[in-house]
């Protein structure tokens, strides 16, 4: 489903992606590990173009998605959810408004499917009593489980997340994990930046360990976390685990 | 020493100055409201990745930011006549006042759209929002609540600086009081009542001001 090969990019003289090359298939949970700094998030932020890749190529559907003159970025966008670590709701919307917005600007669709959608979305994340809320009325568990719900309301093909569960409480991490464990159980197709190594463990087909701009090892879970074959790997997992 | 206050003065040509106070209240709302609407655009040109846009809007605000007004008032009204043939003062007045207030308005429109998280603007990309999508519906819309502040600034000092349109004949509060003052000999209470006029006018809006600010810091 996205295919990316030998993927650079450089902030000025900074090389943050060194040549990724990886594919992830339909319906594959993929989770991206690595210490901070170690280019996770920009990798993500490649495969929907918030970051324009220096070199390499990345296909979407079989479509080289880099060769920015061809595809229309806003398109493939629509099809890629993305839900970030600060969640990023419109604070001057309330949860179905933040949730209908793309559907109804960018998809055209009719207000009545757009928010019936949206009320359908909402109960699957166990919110729809704070359809008219704000934003800044939810706690930060549920205003990323609105984010999720606002990322879905499109239908992408695949969701990225990138570290959804960092900036918040301890106690609130379970209730978003479980929302993207249901996804997973569906069929979605994620990448999903984290430091829940559980999550990875029980969710990931397959785990990425990145450091310094490349992928320095992946496997399933259970490889990669019982058997490292990596220095590297080896010595972030010993800090973390 | 001797100077004995004549507040009869005061009191006798008050309708005259406050004539001349609403036509300074009504150059100042027109000249603001043309402002907010050349402002807008402008602002969101100031921010464009568009190097036209960018380019047209930047000298824009950097001529009217860096001119006096009353040079631009003299250009309006003594200079563009070389083109457009004779203009009245009332209109020479309100463009000067507005294509000014447009480059200030620019410059808090400005500050307003940089001022909102940059995960707004990504959020909304990332659901395949165009950009100028993202700026309509997610960005401006946040950007109105802050900038309700430095607009009513922006009011108070059109509001004082619409004096300089005295120069050109117009019989706003300034042109008034200078009439008065000078046939009537009571510059003294003349000035002191046109200064109170001016406070009158600017002293609510300010606190509009500090009310929206406190509102606005509870708010956010
Ligand atoms: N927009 C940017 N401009 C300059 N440097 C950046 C930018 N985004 C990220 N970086 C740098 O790129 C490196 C990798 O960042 P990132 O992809 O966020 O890593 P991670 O998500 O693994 O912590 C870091 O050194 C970071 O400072
Ligand atoms: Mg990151």
């Amino acid at each position: 489903m996205i295919k990316v090969v030998d993927l650079q990019k450089r902030f000025g003289t900074l090389r943050v992606l060194n040549g990724i090359t990886n594919e992830v298939r339909e319906g594959e949970v993929v989770c991206v590990i690595g210490p901070s700094g170690s280019g996770k998030s920009t990798f993500l932020r490649c495969l929907n173009l918030l970051e324009i890749p220096d070199g390499g190529q990345i296909y979407f559907d079989g479509v080289e998605i880099t060769d920015l003159k061809k595809v229309d970025i806003n398109q493939i966008r629509a099809e890629m959810g993305m839900v970030f670590q600060r969640f990023n709701l419109f604070p001057h919307m309330n949860v179905v408004e933040n949730i209908c917005l793309a559907p109804l600007k960018v998809r055209k669709c009719s207000r009545e499917e757009a928010e019936a959608r949206a009320y359908d979305l909402l109960r699957k994340v166990g919110l729809q009593e704070k359809a008219l809320a704000y934003p800044d009325t939810l706690s930060g568990g549920q205003q990323q489980r609105v984010a999720i719900a606002r990322a879905l309301a499109m239908q992408p093909k695949v969701m990225l997340f990138d570290e959804p569960t960092s900036a918040l409480d301890p106690e609130m991490i379970k209730e978003v994990l479980d929302v993207m464990k249901e996804l997973a159980k569906e069929g979605l197709t994620m990448v999903v930046v984290t430091h829940e190594m559980g999550f990875a463990r029980e969710v990931a087909d397959r785990v990425l360990f990145m450091d310094e701009g490349l992928i320095i090892e992946e496997n399933t879970p259970d490889q990669l976390f019982n058997s490292p074959q990596h220095e590297r790997t080896k010595l972030f997992l010993s800090k973390i685990l | 020493m001797g100077y004995k206050w004549d507040l009869s003065v005061v009191v006798r040509f008050l309708p005259v100055l406050l004539q001349g106070a609403a036509l300074t209240i009504q150059l100042t709302c027109i000249a603001v409201g043309m402002g907010i609407l050349i402002g807008t655009f402008v602002g969101i040109g100031r921010v464009s990745k568009n190097k036209l846009l960018y380019t047209l809007s930047s000298i824009y605000v950097t001529f009217i930011r860096g001119t006096p007004m009353l040079v631009q008032l003299y250009l309006v009204y003594f200079g563009l006549p070389a083109y457009f043939g004779t203009i009245p003062p009332r209109m020479a007045a309100i463009i000067t006042l507005s294509v000014n207030s447009g480059a200030y308005v620019a410059e808090i429109v400005r500050a307003g759209i940089q001022s909102i998280d940059r995960g707004q603007l990504e959020a909304a990309r990332s659901l395949g929002m165009t950009y100028s999508q993202a700026m309509r519906y997610v960005l401006i819309p946040q950007t109105f609540k802050r900038i309700i502040p430095p607009l009513g600034n922006e009011f108070i000092a059109l509001l004082k600086d619409s004096s300089i349109v005295s120069v050109i004949a117009l019989e706003e509060l300034v042109r008034k009081g200078s009439m008065i003052a000078g046939r009537t000999f009571r510059a003294f209470e003349i000035w002191t009542a046109v200064a109170l006029l001016f406070l009158c006018m600017t002293l609510p809006i300010t606190q509009l001001v500090n009310y929206a600010e406190r509102w606005l810091k509870q708010n956010d």
